[in-house]
């Protein structure tokens, strides 16, 4: 059996809801492995952005530990096991406005820290293999479609290097082919490079090119 | 470092907003250094005015004092050997003080007053009409007795000017006078004659007292005789006589080696206002009772010099003051603003792991760019504007002072009495700024500037760094 890169024990969130605190997860225990792709799915207001917020260190639980490779990440640091370990995309909101395509990318690994390569051939590869083309790469975000900025910021959780890589909804806003163009990418980081990828989604067919389901339910987390 | 690409890069992508910025900046920076300018110009002229003009520092009966001394311990006290007991000030009193190192001039006077005599006819632009009873009527020379003449405020400030001969100095002794020239030419005298005086008949109990002077100078008085009516003689500024103090002694009738050396006041000129502490500390050292000869303090040319430089130098002062934390505030809502604005951005970098001191920063050196590249400019601009700003509020100070001063002169000054005020000569205010920017300056206003922006971007700031990611990036599901 294979070490999980990422464990959630018994994981509660809860937040301040008008006189009473609201539990939105109830003790999610689950193991995430290298090299496979994940699905959480589940209704609206379920838990899963939640649970995406704490395994990719956006946030604290209210009770129960993140695990990455053994390690509780409030120990590593929020901030750091955001820096180096995981990369999140996001179905909005998930690039630098001022910035290029390609700047997006380099600044990036600037702040993670990516060394030994250089970063602007590294975000041209990995924006040839999201097929963004040159005059595309030049342009800011707000000139570029919702697909092609949902693959830039793909681009550069890729060009991170990270071990884990979390998406919330990812083909939300794009259409069926692309939406299996990026689905296609998240299986060849798992299944190639060895990425563990968690991809929170409503999309049924997200969900079956996954190689595993979760689903969650008001709170409690369930394979299939 | 990463911070400052980012910064760098979206000071040059948002365009509009760093020149808003850097414009706010601008403003600040100028008004900020003018005041700075105009302080220093202003504590400059300050300097200056204490050096050239100083202070004048009166001695003189204070009766009151006296008159409650010598009710409290019977006529006697300190200082009983130099002061006369009925209240005069002796001239070597004044010597002793006057060889205090922060004296730079000193000056003593004795009034007296002469009768005519055939050798000695007033002066009079208008004769008398016919029906004044001239008997009835106390017609007499002024005769000022002074250990120097060129520190009477008239030869000081100018208006009134030695034709022939010498004034009467230092060390003079004798009956030496120095006559007006219309009371020369009245009486045909020339340097080196001699004229005499009475002692007067207005006092019928002492003993009429001829005194022969000699003309040592001539000198010109500015003030013109009224040719329209009637003068007194003793108004008459044809008629004033100055004389050596052992001269006015002797028209009094008072032997200059016995009770000869007494004074009215003793006026001591100070290189520095501020040295008035010491110079009390030395009268007293030479046994003055500051009681009853209290020194006061005249800084009236030094104030007339320096108020209207200084009300424009406080005016700069409220104005750093005032642009200053409007800037601060006007900066700080933009900074708060573009913080809201940028939430989204705050999010991103926090969610790839960028510390929240780093994003902060990012926003502090955009900031700071826009402050530094203002304070650039200012440092050229500022001295232009203080010195015509500068100059504008200075000349309405000086055309407020110059008619304050006006109706101060024509209102007659009762606390005057012993005339000491009028010891310093007229003088003018500083009406130019001499602007000269110094490192100084622009140190102080690239503090001011980077501290609102440090202070305007940092307070809004805290507010991020309580911020999770989370919070801005997800819609809270």
């Amino acid at each position: 059996m294979t070490t999980p890169v990422l464990r959630l024990t018994d994981l509660v969130r809860t937040f301040p809801g008008g006189n009473k605190r609201r539990t939105v997860l109830k003790g999610v225990t689950c193991d995430f492995e290298e090299g496979r792709v994940y699905s959480v799915v589940g209704p609206s207001g379920s838990g899963k952005t939640t649970l995406l917020a704490l395994a990719g260190g956006l946030d604290a639980p209210t009770s129960g530990t993140v695990s990455f490779r053994g390690r509780d990440v409030a120990e590593i640091g929020l901030g750091a096991y955001r820096n180096k370990h995981v990369a999140t995309v996001f179905q909005q909101l998930n690039l630098l406005g001022y910035l290029t395509a390609v700047q997006n990318i380099t600044a990036a690994m600037e702040i993670t820290g990516v060394r030994g390569v250089s970063r602007r051939k590294r975000a041209h590869e990995l924006l040839d293999l999201l097929g963004i083309d040159d005059t595309d790469r030049r342009r800011r975000p707000a000139r570029l479609s919702g697909g092609q900025q949902q693959r830039v910021a793909i681009a550069r959780a890729l060009a991170c290097d990270v071990d884990v890589l979390f998406a919330d909804e990812p083909t939300g806003s794009l259409d069926q082919d692309t939406a299996a163009e990026i689905i296609e990418v998240f299986r060849r980081l798992a299944h190639e490079e060895g990425k563990c990828v968690v991809i929170v989604t409503h999309s049924p067919q997200v969900a079956a090119a996954s190689d595993e389901v979760l689903h969650l339910k008001r709170g409690k987390l369930t394979r299939r | 470092m990463n911070l400052f690409k980012r910064a760098w890069w979206h000071l040059r992508v948002r365009i509009g907003r760093t020149l808003l910025l850097t414009g706010l900046f601008l403003v600040i920076c100028t008004l900020s250094l003018s005041g700075f300018l105009i302080q220093s110009a202003a504590a400059r002229a300050a300097e200056d005015a204490k050096r050239s003009v100083g202070a004048v520092v009166t001695m003189e009966l204070d009766l009151n004092a006296l008159l409650a001394k010598e009710g409290r311990d019977g006529g006697g006290g300190p200082g009983a050997s130099l002061i006369g007991a009925g209240g005069d000030l002796h001239r070597d009193l004044a010597d002793k003080i006057g060889s205090s190192p922060v004296v730079t001039g000193y000056n003593y006077v004795s009034e007296g007053a002469g009768a005519p005599t055939d050798s000695a006819r007033f002066y009079r632009a208008v004769p008398p009409p016919p029906e004044l009873n001239l008997d009835s009527i106390a017609e007499f020379f002024p005769v000022l007795g002074v250990r120097d003449s060129e520190q009477e405020a008239g030869f000081r400030n100018g208006s009134r000017t030695l034709l022939s001969g010498t004034g009467v100095k230092p060390g003079d002794t004798g009956n030496r006078a120095l006559i007006e020239e219309r009371f020369a030419q009245a009486n045909g005298l020339a340097v080196g004659d001699v004229f005499t005086l009475s002692s007067g008949k207005w006092n019928p109990e002492a003993t009429d007292v001829m005194v022969e002077y000699t003309v040592a100078g001539i000198y010109r008085d500015e003030k013109k005789s009224d040719s329209q009516r009637y003068t007194p003689p003793g108004s008459e500024p044809g008629n004033q006589i100055y004389s050596t103090i052992d001269g006015a002694s002797r028209l009094q009738g008072k032997d200059p080696a016995t009770g000869g050396g007494v004074v009215r006041r003793a006026t001591f000129t100070l290189g520095d206002p501020d040295d008035l502490d010491r110079l009390k500390a030395d009268a007293l050292a030479a046994g003055a009772d500051l009681t009853v000869f209290p020194l006061s303090v005249n800084d009236k040319q030094y104030r007339t010099l320096v108020g209207p430089i200084g009300e424009t130098a406080d005016f700069a002062t409220v104005t750093v003051w005032l642009v200053s934390v409007a800037g601060l505030v006007i900066v700080g809502l933009i900074a708060a603003s573009s913080l809201r604005e940028r939430r989204g951005e705050l999010g991103v970098l926090m969610s790839l792991g960028e510390s929240k001191a780093r994003i902060l920063g990012q926003h502090v050196v955009e900031i700071t760019a826009c402050a530094l590249l203002a304070i650039g400019i200012a440092a050229g601009a500022g001295p232009l504007l203080s010195k015509t700003v500068g100059d504008a509020l200075l000349s309405n100070e000086v055309a407020g002072a110059a008619a304050q001063a006006a109706e101060d002169a024509d209102a007659p000054d009762l606390s005057d009495i012993g005339g000491g005020k009028k010891d310093a000569p007229a003088v003018h205010p500083v009406d130019r700024l001499d602007i000269r920017l110094a490192s100084g300056d622009l140190v102080k206003v690239g503090a001011a500037g980077l501290g609102i922006a440090l202070l305007a971007t940092v307070v809004p700031g805290i507010g991020v760094l309580r911020l999770r990611p989370r919070e801005i990036l997800t819609k809270g599901d």
